[in-house]
């Protein structure tokens, strides 16, 4: 790849941000690590799981006490691509399809929400065909039945918005019209409100097309719903799960509370036990540690300070889960940019970097990877190009003529990401180039680093799995037509035709492991041949839980499920 | 934020010191008898003595003759020799090594296995550095403002003295985190200069910038006082111009209070440096400063409070040092002082 292959390039407008999580957001468990989920009675799994947490008659009631470390990105389902978020929208809104709300491999099926059953496929897998269910009720004050209508709406609404998920539905005919010219409607969606039927027709075939069906961007709102962000209008906040947000103060907290319209239609979507769930924003990490050790703070959102958890590891053993997740932390090197468009120097990098020692600036949390796909995924076979070899890594750079340029090295201010921007400066700097360090608020950094405008040369990235199949690690972040000038997920600006030809070609295979092997195989391409990024961690998730919380279960996708909590007596 | 201005213990009034030039060097013997009289000042000013010599020619030393590593050298593969033990620099679970009698990590680590000890010694370096040229250069800044508006008066006055008041408007911290966030973006262009967004440059401009107005008064409020004195109307009557009469004649007499606010005011922005870097608006965070090595210590204050502490306790010295030096220079420098209770 070259910076003039990517300038050259007629670019898709597919755009598919990551999520912003913070530090110590959630994300999701390993596939890898299925049985020992499972052999831990449906609880969330992972190597240290709390064997007392679902235990017990679930008892129904309650106001769990919860808090996050700063404001969800957004409310509303189109535009929600935060990890917070997605736990939340789980248990207030509904798609056709959704992933079966369990932990480890149980979790990555998808099963019927508001369709009655699976959908009818034809037109050699480029028609899905889906019957709604009659009697699914929106929340106050809609209070009317969801129609397949508002379900087409709801997925035209992504293009009118600007939803970061619309890259997920670009496939459906007339989509990239109607996203050019947002009038019209989207041709390839087909709602029957007296037959109560929607129907998708592709472009191509997609194999992800129902775990794309199966995202919160395709969540089901009212026709009418505002062309605008509507986290902070109640009367538009609409819900169909068992919950609904009944509050949200900016900075202070979010009330959710039972959806009086809810009937579980399907056994796929449960109950729920809890009453209430009050979310105070603007917890510190270690603030939460102290409150939920004191018993005054049921649920954090993000996880445990990595200085804290060997204390209460040792303290509050049954309270402590460690979850494996499919995150991939990384830094970014643009191909657009000098001397990062010149493949010697990304090589050079690779090698030049100590994963271990990276990972220990992450508080051990984690293991070392060179990979794309995380070690948790079916489709993950590791490989190692990039042995730690600092004298190789001159040589390159020795070969590159590109020794003494200027390099800055950005990261958010959110702890540890400075530190391992300090690393990666001092390790280009080791190799001859003056490296400086640029640092913002988190709020703000993955949106400015996925800006063309600003378009920098190495910056630190967090992928969190959005659906659990391999392309969202491949593809989504290396296929050159997902490069857009503004929320670009390429950021390294990779573009090889002969690569997006081989990856076009392996989203459309079905699911399944002769897909996964491709996957895997263009993993090892894509780190050989281009070395993009630098990989160095799949990251693992610590969560603290107070002694009353119980029916803990990690999902895939969802990550922490709400209406499986119970709070006991 | 509520902080506003800092206590100089100046105000605008009659100069402490306002004398012809022939009496200034009787004047600063005089000062320098009352001073080395004042056992808390000397006391001080040796604490700062101290503190210039570990910063500077110190952290050389000792990184060359007993730590053999650099500030930001960072070593998270390393072990060390602790208590006879080979031990990791930092653990695998991210922990570092904690202070030791040891000449290496004598504070332990931070995160990214560098010595902290050295750190500290190379941040005095720069907090110091930033502390002092800012002072200098809102010194002059303020002498170049204050003076004219108040030699002159009339709309000159009026013109300083509205500037100063809109800069006095904002409150400190919010208006020095507001022009950080603009320049550490892009860094400064003056003309065909361009200050890099990572040079000490910058937290030095934008920490003089914003303190011009303490010292700025108090100069114009003692120069209005000196204007209509008899050796100012008799170096006109020679002929002496307005450019002469204020270097030559006004700026002697000003030299005294200039030096209390002058270092009164290093204290104040080493203070000011320590509180942007914390907040990431200030000193490059590849540049150890104390205050950015208390930001990156934060996280860890529960489990490794040593990293917080040590640079705090470095900021506190320094500032407490300072002001009593501060202080004993104002008591030595006005005539009335020993009346008041001061050094004798």
């Amino acid at each position: 790849m070259s910076g003039s292959d990517v300038q050259a390039t007629a670019t898709a407008p597919r755009a598919r941000t990551r999520h912003s999580a913070p530090r110590w957001t959630a994300v999701l468990p390993a596939l890898a690590a299925a049985a020992v989920l499972a052999s831990c009675g449906g609880s969330g799994g992972g190597s240290n799981s709390n064997a007392n947490a679902n235990a017990g008659t679930p008892v129904n009631g309650g106001t769990l006490r919860a808090a996050m470390v700063s404001n969800p990105d957004h409310l509303d389902p189109a535009l929600a691509y935060s990890t917070e978020t997605w736990e939340m929208l789980s248990a207030t809104n509904d798609g056709l399809v959704t992933f079966k709300r369990a932990s480890g491999n149980a979790g990555n099926e998808i099963v019927p929400d508001l369709a009655t059953a699976m959908p009818k496929v034809s037109g050699g897998g480029t028609t899905y065909t889906f019957h709604v269910h009659t009697g699914v009720k929106f929340s106050p004050p809609v209070n009317r039945t969801v129609q397949p209508s508002d379900i087409k709406f709801s997925i035209e609404r992504l293009f009118r918005v600007n939803s970061p998920g619309v890259g997920f539905y670009t496939d459906i005919k007339g989509a990239s019209q109607y996203e050019k010219t947002k009038k019209g409607g989207i041709s390839g969606i087909v709602a029957d409100d007296k037959t109560h039927t929607i129907t998708f027709h592709l472009a191509q075939r997609d194999g992800t097309f129902l775990e794309y069906l199966a995202m919160p961007f395709a969540d089901a709102l009212p026709v009418g719903t505002p062309d605008k962000d509507v986290s902070t209008v109640p009367q538009w906040r609409i819900a169909t799960g068992p919950y609904m947000f009944k509050s949200y103060t900016p900075q202070g907290s979010i009330t959710i509370v039972r959806n009086p319209n809810f009937h579980q239609w399907t056994p796929n979507i449960p109950n729920g036990h809890l009453d209430e769930i009050h979310v105070t924003i603007g917890v510190s990490p270690d603030q939460a540690v102290n409150e939920i050790a004191d018993g005054d703070l049921d649920y954090y959102f993000e996880a445990v300070a990595p200085d804290r958890l060997a204390a209460i590891q040792k303290q509050y053993p049954s309270q402590v889960h460690i979850y494996t997740r499919n995150a991939l932390l990384y830094f970014t090197l643009n191909g657009r940019k000098p001397p990062m468009n010149n493949v010697k120097v990304r090589q050079a990098i690779n090698y030049a970097v100590d994963r271990p020692a990276l990972v220990k600036i992450f508080g051990g949390q984690g293991t070392p990877t060179e990979n794309l796909i995380p070690s948790g995924m079916t489709a993950y076979k590791a490989h190692h190009f990039y042995p730690y070899n600092l004298a190789k890594a001159k040589a390159l750079v020795d070969a590159s003529g590109t020794k003494g340029m200027a390099v800055q090295v950005w990261a958010s201010s959110t702890d540890p990401q400075p530190e391992a921007a300090q690393y990666m400066a001092s390790v280009l700097n080791s190799l001859g180039y003056h490296a400086t360090v640029k640092t913002m608020s988190e709020g703000i950094y993955y949106d400015t680093v996925a800006n063309e405008a600003t378009d920098p040369q190495v910056s630190y990235n967090e992928w969190d799995e959005d659906f659990p199949e391999a392309e969202d690690y491949v593809d989504a972040q290396f296929n050159g037509r997902y490069i857009t000038k503004i929320g670009t997920n390429d950021n390294s600006n990779l573009n090889v035709p002969s690569l997006n030809a081989q990856m076009n070609k392996v989203r459309e295979m079905p699911i399944g492991p002769a897909r996964e092997a491709q996957w895997a195989r263009l993993d090892a391409e894509i780190m050989k041949s281009e070395a993009p990024i630098v990989p160095f961690m799949n990251r693992s998730f610590p969560k603290f839980y107070s002694s009353r919380l119980h029916g803990l279960v990690f999902n895939a996708t969802f990550y922490e499920l709400f209406p499986s909590m119970w709070l006991s007596k | 934020m509520s902080v506003q201005a800092p206590d100089l213990g100046v105000v605008d009034g009659p100069a402490a010191i306002a004398a012809p030039a022939a009496d200034a060097v009787g004047n600063w013997r005089a000062a320098w008898r009352r001073l080395r009289r004042n056992r808390a000042a000397m006391i001080a000013g040796g604490v700062f003595i101290f503190i210039l010599f570990a910063s500077f020619p110190g952290a050389t030393l000792w990184v060359h003759l007993v730590a053999h590593r650099g500030p930001n050298v960072q070593n998270l593969s390393g072990f060390i020799m602790s208590g006879g033990h080979k031990v990791p620099v930092v653990s695998d679970d991210g922990t570092p090594i904690g202070p030791g009698f040891r000449g290496e990590y004598l504070l332990g680590a931070d995160a990214n296995g560098r010595d902290l000890f050295v750190r500290l010694l190379y941040g005095g370096r720069t907090s110091l550095t930033v502390g002092i040229a800012s002072a200098l250069l809102c010194t002059l800044l303020a002498l170049i403002l204050g003076i004219p508006a108040g030699y002159y008066g009339g709309i000159v006055d009026r013109s300083v003295s509205r500037l100063l008041d809109l800069i006095w408007s904002f409150p400190v911290y919010l208006l020095a985190i507001a022009i950080s966030a603009c320049l550490i973006v892009g860094g400064l262009d003056i003309g065909p200069i361009h200050i890099s967004s990572t040079s000490l440059l910058i937290p030095i401009i934008v920490i003089a910038v914003v303190y011009i107005p303490y010292i700025a008064r108090p100069i114009r409020g003692e120069v209005l006082a000196l204007r209509r004195r008899e050796f100012v109307e008799a170096a006109v009557a020679h002929g002496a111009g307005p450019v002469r009469v204020m270097t030559r004649e006004i700026l002697p007499n000003v030299a005294a209070t200039t030096l209390v606010l002058f270092t009164l005011i290093i204290a104040n922005n080493i203070l000011t440096e320590a509180a942007l870097s914390f907040l990431g608006v200030g000193v490059s965070v590849l540049t150890p400063s104390w205050g950015n090595i208390i930001q990156e210590g934060y996280s860890t204050m529960v489990t490794a409070p040593w990293q917080t502490l040590a640079p705090g306790i470095a900021i506190m010295l320094t500032a407490i040092s300072l002001n009593v030096l501060g202080d004993g220079l104002r008591d030595a420098l006005d005539p009335h002082g020993a009346r008041q209770g001061g050094a004798r």
